[in-house]
């Protein structure tokens, strides 16, 4: 659906992205991950044609980005960071506005509309002057205004920016129920948002993608060969359990960490097994025992963190 | 062109039902009704004198009453369109409405022509409050249409003018303060480039060509020139265009 070449954007001097290439397929939610001023939202403006990158090509639905921008505009709906509302319009009117402008059938206008403000929530408030209403509910009239035109592909640049924390969980409800109905890409730098949401993701730092794989792929991207660790907490005899654990086969090193203990493992599912098992015939009381998987969060500082030691 | 009518649908709704439009309407209505009070009864007043037996014909109220008032409209255009059209674009992108607008499936130009009717209708009904007045005297004493509606085309031409240049001024900047300043400079430029003209210069007929004073008294004398209809729009055509190449310039800067 969204396939970037070799994509390059120069500030004046400034590298903003560094030739990136990644394709998104129909259907897909894609989560765009990255610190703060990686580059994210710099490509998520050159695929809504807003400008044009310094080298490389984007194809949307393929037609090219450059050739044909009305093509690609049709087919895409935008929520930038700051959600493009006019301060001065009714709801249910901007909503008509963007959907006039987005070039929608005459006579499906007002279902649209109406349907845009059902999903996002917003029936309650069409009436309402924009610049009265919560920066949530701004945010979620940017969030309208991007599906008003029922397009193929949504662009969400940092859609949950801002707002409390139920909002957020509201968000990502919303998200959740958008996939399948359209192919979404969006940016983020909150790890939750993309682990609730989405099926793939892109892991950018400093213009250069440093990561681009399903969620699953990735931490075992990650975590192969460096394997798991286990804490363990008991109620009884923790220096006896810990001297004992480390002649448990498959167990690599044990560290007592005062009120648990770390096992580090091979990673085999067995190992975990056998841990377990030798804490419990030793009868020291098992309180908790957790596989620590790498999560999200362990990957993007690893990725991130290294590619800025360079 | 739906995408035209819909933005200039949606600017000239916003333009006239800001309090703005209001409170430059207003002003505008308090001065014109000083001035055009004053000078009606002066010209009553001297009207009155050459009624004695044995003078000629008096003055006359085409010459005298509304040709101030038209010029008096033409003044405070040249500094209240400005203030009008200062939202147009440079609001748009301090909102990041802008944003809508670039990823949305128009053009530069469908954006720049839109905006401009959106203008230029807010100036068409500000022009209209003041064509009231010499309306209104058509209650009372009757003179000929004719001029006055010359007078008015030709002031919504230049109007037109000046709104473009406007646009074309708030396409340059974010700042709305800065757009106003800007348009007023231009505008002023336009009207007084003549006074540079000198005389007998090889260069002399073409500015004084330029400026928009020279157009204009030609409308407001009841003389609708071809030549002069053909360079205001040539002159709105040029700033709608220069708009429409900022606009566009976004996309690659």
């Amino acid at each position: 659906m969204i396939e970037v070449r070799e994509l390059s954007k120069h500030y004046g001097e400034r590298l903003a992205i560094n030739a990136l290439n990644f394709s998104v397929k129909k259907g897909e939610v894609v989560g765009f991950l990255g610190p703060n001023g990686a580059g994210k939202s710099t490509t998520m403006k050159i695929i809504t044609g807003y400008m044009a990158p310094s080298s490389g090509s984007v194809t949307v639905a393929g037609f090219d980005v450059f050739e044909d921008p009305i093509e690609v505009k049709r087919r895409i709906g935008y929520l930038p960071e700051t959600p493009p509302v006019y301060h001065d319009m009714y709801v249910g009117d901007y909503l008509r506005f963007v959907a006039n402008l987005k070039g929608c059938d005459r006579t499906r206008l007002t279902g649209l509309v109406n349907s845009a403000l059902e999903k996002t929530g917003l029936q309650d408030v069409r009436g309402r002057l924009i610049g009265n209403l919560s920066k949530g509910f701004k945010q979620r009239v940017g969030l309208a205004q991007a599906l008003v035109s029922d397009p193929e592909i949504l662009i969400l640049d940092e859609p949950t920016v801002g707002l409390d924390p139920k909002q957020v969980a509201e968000m990502r409800q919303l998200i959740r129920t958008l996939k399948g109905q359209h192919t979404i890409v969006l940016s983020t730098h909150i790890l939750p948002e993309v682990q609730a949401s989405c099926d793939k993701v892109i892991i950018i730092n400093s213009g250069k993608i440093v990561a681009e794989n399903s969620l699953e792929g990735l931490s075992k991207q990650m975590s192969s060969g460096g394997g798991h660790s286990i804490s363990v907490r008991v109620r009884r005899n923790q220096e006896v359990i810990v001297r004992g654990l480390s002649s448990v086969p498959g167990v690599r090193a044990t560290t007592n960490m005062g009120n648990f203990i770390e096992v580090q493992t091979d990673g085999d599912e067995t190992t975990v097994e056998r841990v377990a098992g030798y804490v419990v015939q030793q009868g020291a009381g098992l309180l908790e025992l957790r596989v620590q998987a790498l999560a999200l969060e362990d990957i993007f500082i690893k990725l991130t963190s290294t590619e800025t030691a360079h | 062109m739906r995408a035209i009518f819909t933005i200039a649908w949606k600017d000239l709704k916003a333009l006239l039902t800001n309090p703005l439009f209001y409170v430059i309407g207003g002003m505008c209505t308090v001065l014109w009704s000083y001035t055009y009070m004053r000078s009606l009864l002066e010209f009553a007043e001297r009207s009155r004198m050459f009624a004695q037996p044995g003078m000629d014909s008096g003055p006359n109220i085409q010459n005298t009453v509304i040709m101030a008032h038209i010029s008096l409209t033409n003044l405070l255009f040249i500094f209240v369109l400005p203030a009008l059209t200062m939202r147009l674009l440079a609001e748009e992108k301090r909102m990041r409405t802008y944003d809508l607008l670039l990823t949305s499936p128009i053009t530069a130009t469908q954006i720049a022509v839109g905006k401009f009717f959106a203008g230029w209708g807010a100036a068409v009904a500000l022009a209209g409050i003041s064509l009231l007045y010499p309306l209104a005297t058509r209650l009372v004493v009757s003179y000929p249409m004719g001029p006055l509606f010359s007078a008015y085309l030709g002031m919504i031409l230049v109007a037109g003018a000046y709104v473009a240049v406007g646009l074309f001024a708030s396409a340059l900047t974010e700042s709305i303060m800065l757009s106003v300043v800007l348009g007023l400079i231009f505008n002023i430029l336009l009207w007084f480039i003549s006074q540079g003209a000198g005389e007998g210069h090889f260069y002399t007929p073409v500015v004084e060509y330029l400026s928009l004073g020279q157009h204009f008294v030609g409308f407001i004398m009841g003389a609708v020139k071809l030549n002069s209809t053909v360079f205001l729009l040539s002159l709105i055509t040029l700033f709608v265009f220069l708009t429409q190449r900022v606009v566009e310039s976004s996309r690659w800067r």
